[in-house]
């Protein structure tokens, strides 16, 4: 068991996620067409703006976004989304493994410093319940199943500082570690944490009001 | 008037029709309810939510949850007692204006409007006699 865990688990587990991802795009681009424009946009001149004007304009844009509406979570939600996809990337421990059975070696962040980050994740990931818990509004759309994504996204991060701290017995902690993240990559392509692709094909690809670009395809 | 108005409230629901119409869109709305974080960031951006001192029930993801989320759910068997309750939602709680942001990209009123036709399909829309018995504002 331990063994299935720590070997082909994981290779099925990246094989999911990747193949998850892949027919989400394509079942997307199946399910939405080109859009045929009425009004073909036209050519908007850009005005050239100096270098204080941009900055004045970024930060006037700011006041549209939830920068202004809610500025403690924008940073939290900010925080924490950055430190989940780059802490297991730089991390020490996993691209010695990395380098080991694929002969990757990828540059590492010192393993304290991913140690706190790992920590200041963990407090954005109480932040979230927190909200989830004694918040009514954000009560009156939670369902387990909000806390339930919410511990298969923090598992993975409370299991490695438990393995790096050596706290516990380390051989069941770097398992469950190892099954934790295995179980968020799997869930990644199917749940609402598909989000993380389909924030980019909605904003970019799906032409509505608050589209970041053109927008060339509805459904 | 007063005919239709009985209609609506007699005729049985035709489950069949509504399972059809939910699988028409199934493709999108499922993603749309599956990616939705439950965040409530959209709240602030629905002026009925700010209207109403903030009431939850006003959110956009609320609104949208509450009715096509229930439909889906409930696979289409729904009763009638159900359809008007989401007729309340769909209608007068929401002007389908096109305001609300989510920052997924979330679209609430095309869910909101697929949720208007699939109730109009089972005669389920407001009457105008009905504005003040139901105390529209
Ligand atoms: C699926 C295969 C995975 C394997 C084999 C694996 C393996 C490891 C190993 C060997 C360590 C080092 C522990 C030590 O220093 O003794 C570690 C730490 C860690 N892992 Fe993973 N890991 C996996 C997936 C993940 C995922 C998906 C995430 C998060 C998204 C994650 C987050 C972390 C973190 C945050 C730490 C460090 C905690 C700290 O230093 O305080 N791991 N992992
Ligand atoms: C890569 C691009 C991603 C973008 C643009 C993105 C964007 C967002 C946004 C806008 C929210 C709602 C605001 C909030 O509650 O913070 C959110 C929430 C969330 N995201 Fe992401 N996300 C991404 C990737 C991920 C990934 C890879 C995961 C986990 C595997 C994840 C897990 C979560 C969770 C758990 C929440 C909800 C927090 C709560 O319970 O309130 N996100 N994300
Ligand atoms: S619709 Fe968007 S902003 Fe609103 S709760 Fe869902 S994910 Fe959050
Ligand atoms: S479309 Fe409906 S939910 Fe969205 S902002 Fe307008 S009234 Fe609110």
């Amino acid at each position: 068991m331990y063994d299935f865990i720590q070997g082909q688990l994981v290779s099925i587990a990246f094989v999911i996620f990747i193949l998850g991802l892949i027919f989400q795009i394509f079942k997307f681009f199946k399910l939405t067409k080109k859009k045929e424009w009425s009004y073909p946009p036209g050519e908007v001149k850009r005005e050239k703006k100096t270098a204080g004007q941009w900055v004045a304009f970024c930060l006037a844009s700011l006041n549209g976004t939830l920068w202004k509406t809610d500025p403690l979570l924008t940073v939290v939600t900010l925080v924490f989304h950055v430190f989940l996809i780059l802490v297991p990337i730089f991390l020490l421990g996993h691209n010695i493994l990395l380098d080991q059975s694929w002969g990757l070696s990828l540059w590492s962040l010192p393993e304290s410093i991913t140690d706190i980050l790992t920590l200041v994740f963990l407090i954005c990931v109480a932040f979230f319940l927190g909200r989830r818990l004694f918040l009514s509004r954000v009560r009156a759309i939670t369902t387990v199943y909000d806390y339930l994504i919410l511990l298969i996204v923090a598992a993975p991060f409370l299991t490695g500082y438990f393995a790096y701290h050596q706290w516990f017995n380390y051989d069941t902690v770097m398992t469950l570690h190892i099954l934790a993240g295995e179980v968020m990559l799997i869930t990644i392509p199917f749940t609402k944490l598909g989000h993380m692709l389909f924030f980019f094909l909605y904003r970019f690809l799906i032409g509505n009001e608050y589209s970041f670009a053109r927008g060339e395809r509805v459904w | 008037m007063e005919n239709s108005k009985l209609g609506q409230e007699m005729k049985p629901v035709d489950v069949k029709k509504i399972k059809e119409m939910l699988n028409l869109k199934k493709g999108k709305m499922k993603r749309y309810l599956s990616h939705c974080a439950h965040c409530s960031l959209c709240a602030e951006s629905c002026f009925l939510y700010m209207a109403h001192h903030k009431d939850p029930q006003y959110m956009p993801a609320y609104k949208a949850i509450h009715s096509l989320g229930t439909l889906y759910k409930k696979k289409g068997k729904v009763d009638r007692k159900l359809l008007t309750k989401m007729k309340g939602i769909v209608w007068r709680n929401c002007v389908l204006c096109g305001r609300c942001y989510c920052p997924i990209g979330i679209h609430i009123p095309s869910m909101i409007t697929f949720a208007r036709s699939i109730l109009r399909s089972q005669e389920v829309y407001p009457q105008p006699d009905e504005v003040s018995a139901e105390s529209w504002l």
